[in-house]
């Protein structure tokens, strides 16, 4: 009886049943996938089952022996795992300087010109992280690749030195710029809704400027800083294109390029090893995130911000100062964009003299284009405008649908806070953001290429590649869910239960109007990371349902770089329009969806 | 009551766009077994076109996009209906091998490389058959029969011949040598299967011993091993002497045959990629006759998936591919095993460069595979 009774009290409140069903929801598609992969590292391959002298389909730890303890360990291991440390290191060092220091400038300073260069300061973000490393590859490569010279080179003819040109450096540089706006977002969230009067009280103390930043801002920042860092180093340790780009010319190998050249070649069962060893590094990341946060996430709850912030006087440094970070964003968010807008209108690659553009791969018709195998210019290519409608579509699917879990979820989170399974829902939500895309669509391949129960067969369809967009990006999507959430007093909806207001009712008419640009930005960050996402689809991908990325990619690979150059153009533009209108519409931006 | 249904109503409408969006995908289903496997009791080929007319779409996997001319052309021809899906290598042989194992209605004929792959993930557990029309069985050389192939592309070593046309080297030992240290290129060979082939081919005892009778000829002397034979050693010195692995053969052969460069750059990468030298202005030539091998040769496999519905349409194809149809590659670097489709556009036919280049066997391929890729880990 009282079992009955506790259970109907626990179905009586909505949040538990969305808990109820997230919960399921995620454990098939997440937990699920992870005991497969974790089968897969102790399964006996079909390619390998003549080689181990053991049947298909048994079982054996021969693959855990070679990544951990064998002669070969050292190369297939341990390397690429110092090596991913390094460069992760290294981009988080650089993502927090460019990204927090900008926010600090734009939030505490009367720097010149702030809203047009945050909006600047985020293209990096939006860009195929790969093709930042390709514009730092055409800006410095040298006579090491061979081929035309680099930009550099051909104009100074100076030789650029390897360590510049390739390896641990661009590659921790590059990834660094990417991730910066990332930094720039959250921790620029924090010093924007920080509470003004502690920096005022110390003021008026008369502490001097720098007492206030050393004592004041920065022990108040720290939280953002490290879940940034943290963010940031999970991020680039996962990050598979930039090392590949950059680091197969001095042959440096990272974990990503290990676990593709394994997974790509006979022995998947070693690439599942690295990959859950991914994973297990992923999850102590985190760990180590909520124990030093701990459970107070309430940074964000701060209340009555006030408005009127002293903001640090440049006095006279401030155009200077203004115009170093404006070249700064101009070099890394505008360059890459004229690079690419150029490489597409010119005939031969490395000759920029006058006589050698041409808008025939923006323009021209198939005949004209023989050298490129025929294919029709950008803006008459059928190609583009399907693989645009499929990347769309699929931008908006994705976004629909991680946004409203997302949103469901936080919202059911926040309000079971402190029960059992509200931890685990905000666990798992977050729980596909540290599975390399790649290990995880091997996986999702796997699991869904044929009937098992209810489920059908999903493999080449395009409910498949929803689904793991949408679960790849719940994590965004709940976390901005969940700070949405906090920032909502409770009595609000509170007092609309009292006055009987159904639930349905109380979300639509009371708690999404108050959130709605925090809920709309919930729906930004998937749509935007899946506009510019490779990894993730490529596997999974055919050619009926290709999209932009992947058209460029299959450009890129065929070598014919005016039209890749151009669809990647076409991709930073779209996302930026889109952006902007819903930002003109709703008042919602990217940057409100993880910073709040 | 009311209340949670309400909220399960709310999940669904987030799921429900996908749904929607979803729909027009194709269909797939698991019900239906293959109803006829590829047999030896043959039927003529008229009857083959009766039966392919009565059945359903013709779906062909391919790794070329202008099989998709070419399968609508066929479709013309016999009044048929053909849908084309164009597949990387890796992606097709793990599609392949999922739908046959679920036996759902998907390929009908596919066209897949790396030999490796697909004899020991395809062939081995039975989800695909090869099939050689029987017109065609006396005319194809045998050893391009079993399995069945379709296309024969090769991969030489091209040289920058802007300075020089003269071919710079007569023995692949040279490309082991200080002169050519950081400037010979290479694909990189987990990135393309048929890459690790070719090298896992040169661990082969006969080849290895053609190595070694190569070492002997360019230095006088017996080769010292350090690794099991001279295949690993020559695997070892060329990538030690400063290889540089490439991406793809195409930003390769750009950078090999860019005109204005200091030094002279040598590759290994298709001869395909010489047909729009000129477009690119780019200097490049072939070697011939490099002791003992100037590149290697590797097969596209044809094959019928054992889950077909429509096998004798998929007969009908194979052999329109095979003959006719093939005029849409007959070009440099690539040649048909069917020696009446003699290549237009290399004066040197296949059975020609068959002697001077690497086979793909794939049998040893599956074997010894995972040994040299480990053996290449620990070299890198």
């Amino acid at each position: 009886m009282e079992i009955r009774y506790r259970i109907q009290s626990f179905l009586k409140k909505p949040h538990n049943i969305i808990l109820l069903v997230v919960f399921m929801l995620l454990c098939y598609l997440t937990l699920v996938p992870m005991a497969t992969m974790i089968r897969d590292t102790v399964l006996v391959h079909v390619g390998e089952a003549k080689r181990l002298k053991l049947p298909a389909f048994s079982y054996t730890l021969e693959h855990w022996r070679k990544v951990l303890v064998d002669a070969t360990s050292l190369n297939i291991f341990y390397k690429p795992f110092l090596n991913s440390l390094l460069t992760s290191l290294g981009a988080c060092l650089i993502a927090l300087v460019l990204g927090g220091g900008f926010a600090w400038f734009v939030t505490r300073t009367n720097m010149r010109w702030k809203g047009i260069l945050s909006s600047l300061c985020i293209f990096p973000y939006i860009m195929p992280s790969w093709t930042l490393a390709l514009a730092w590859f055409n800006l410095f490569k040298n006579s090491l690749v061979g081929g035309s010279p680099g930009i550099i080179s051909a104009l100074t003819g100076i030789q650029t030195p390897n360590w510049l040109a390739y390896g641990p450096f661009p590659i921790a540089v590059v990834t660094g710029l990417h991730y910066a706006p990332f930094a720039y977002i959250m921790i620029g969230g924090i010093l924007r809704n920080m509470d003004a009067n502690l920096e005022e009280a110390a003021l008026m103390l008369n502490a001097s400027r720098f007492r206030i930043m050393y004592r004041i801002t920065i022990p108040i920042v720290i939280p953002a800083v490290l879940s940034t860092f943290l963010l940031v180093f999970s991020s680039a340790m996962s990050s598979f294109a930039v090392p590949t780009f950059l680091g197969l010319p001095v042959r440096y190998q990272v974990l990503t390029t290990q676990l593709y050249r394994t997974l790509n070649g006979l022995n998947p069962g070693q690439g599942y090893v690295i990959a859950l060893l991914m994973i297990i590094l992923g999850v102590s990341i985190l760990a180590l995130n909520q124990k030093i946060i701990g459970k107070r996430k309430n940074y964000t709850t701060v209340t009555g911000k006030s408005s009127n912030i002293a903001l640090v006087n440049l006095k006279k440094m401030r155009t200077p100062i203004s115009i170093i970070i404006a070249v700064i964003l101009f070099c890394v968010s505008v360059l890459p964009l004229l690079s690419f807008a150029l490489e597409s209108v010119i005939l031969h690659p490395g000759d920029y003299s006058f006589d050698n553009f041409t808008l025939q791969f923006w323009f021209g018709t198939a005949e004209q284009n023989s050298m490129a195998n025929s294919e029709p210019g950008l803006l008459l290519n059928p190609k583009l405008y399907s693989s645009l409608w499929h990347s769309v579509k699929l931008a908006i699917s994705c976004a629909v649908c991680a946004g409203t879990i997302g949103f469901l979820a936080g919202y059911a989170i926040v309000r079971g806070r402190g029960t059992r399974l509200a931890e685990y829902v905000n666990n798992l939500a977050f729980f596909p953001y540290l599975m390399p895309s790649m290990a995880f669509s091997a996986i999702y391949l796997s699991m869904f290429a044929v009937r098992r129960g209810p489920v059908p067969a999903l493999y080449g369809t395009f409910l498949l590649l929803v689904v793991t967009g949408t679960v790849k990006y719940l994590p965004f999507a709940s976390r901005s869910g969940i700070n949405a959430m906090f920032q909502l007093s409770k009595e609000i909806e509170e007092a609309g239960t009292i006055l009987g207001v159904g639930w349905f009712k109380r979300m639509t008419r009371l708690v999404i109007p108050i959130q709605k640009s925090s809920f709309i930005s919930g729906y930004l960050l998937p749509f935007t990371s899946c506009m510019r996402e490779l990894s993730l689809f490529i596997l999974l991908m055919t050619p009926n349902n290709q999209v932009l990325t992947t058209l460029l990619y299959y450009y890129n690979e065929k070598g014919w770089n005016q039209y890749s150059n151009g669809i990647n153009l076409l991709i930073v533009i779209i996302v930026i329009c889109i952006n902007s209108i819903v930002n003109k519409v709703t008042g919602a931006s990217i940057d409100k969806g993880i910073g709040g | 009551m009311k209340k949670y249904r309400i909220a399960i109503l709310f999940m669904l409408l987030a799921v429900l766009p996908a749904m929607i969006f979803a729909g027009g995908s194709k269909e797939q289903q698991t019900t239906k077994p293959a109803e006829k496997e590829v047999t030896a009791d043959e039927p003529t080929r008229d009857e083959l076109i009766k039966q392919a007319q009565a059945e359903g779409t013709l779906m062909i996997y391919s790794p070329s996009s202008r099989h998709a001319k070419v399968g609508a052309k066929f479709g013309e021809l016999y009044g048929l209906k053909v849908e084309v899906v164009q597949l990387k290598d890796t992606e097709m042989v793990e599609k392949i091998s999922k739908e046959a194992a679920a036996n759902i209605d998907a390929a009908d004929v596919v066209f897949c490389q790396d030999g490796g792959r697909v004899y020991s993930e395809l062939i081995e557990p039975g989800y695909v058959k090869s099939y050689c029309p029987p017109s065609l069985r006396d005319i194809i050389p045998a050893k391009y029969q079993n399995p069945q192939v379709w296309d024969i592309c090769t991969k030489q070593i091209i040289f920058n011949s802007e300075k020089s046309t003269e071919q710079p080297i007569k023995n692949v030992w040279e490309l082991t040598e200080p002169q050519w240290k950081g400037k010979v290129q290479f694909k990189d060979p987990f990135g393309e299967g048929v890459n690790m082939n070719f090298l896992t081919m040169l661990t082969k005892p006969e080849q290895a011993e053609k190595l070694a009778a190569a070492y002997k000829n360019r230095y006088g002397k017996d080769i010292v091993l350090t690794t099991p034979n001279a295949g690993y050693e020559w695997i070892k010195a060329f990538y030690n002497n400063g290889l540089l692995l490439g991406k793809s053969d195409t930003t390769m052969s750009e950078a090999i045959g860019a005109k204005g460069q200091k030094d002279q750059l040598m590759g290994l990468f298709t001869l395909n990629k010489l047909r729009s030298a000129k477009d690119k202005n780019l200097a490049l030539q072939t070697c011939y006759n490099v002791e003992p091998f100037t590149g290697f040769y590797y097969p596209i496999y044809t094959f019928i998936p054992s889950n077909s519905r429509n096998p004798a349409a998929a007969k009908l194809f194979i052999e329109y591919c095979l003959t006719e149809g093939y005029a849409a590659w007959n070009e440099l670097g690539d040649y048909s095993p069917n020696p009446q489709n003699k290549n237009t556009e290399d004066p040197i036919q296949i059975s020609q460069w068959a002697e001077w280049l690497v086979w793909e066997d794939p049998q040893w391929v599956s074997e010894a595979r995972v040994d040299v890729e480990e053996f290449i880990n620990s070299i890198m």
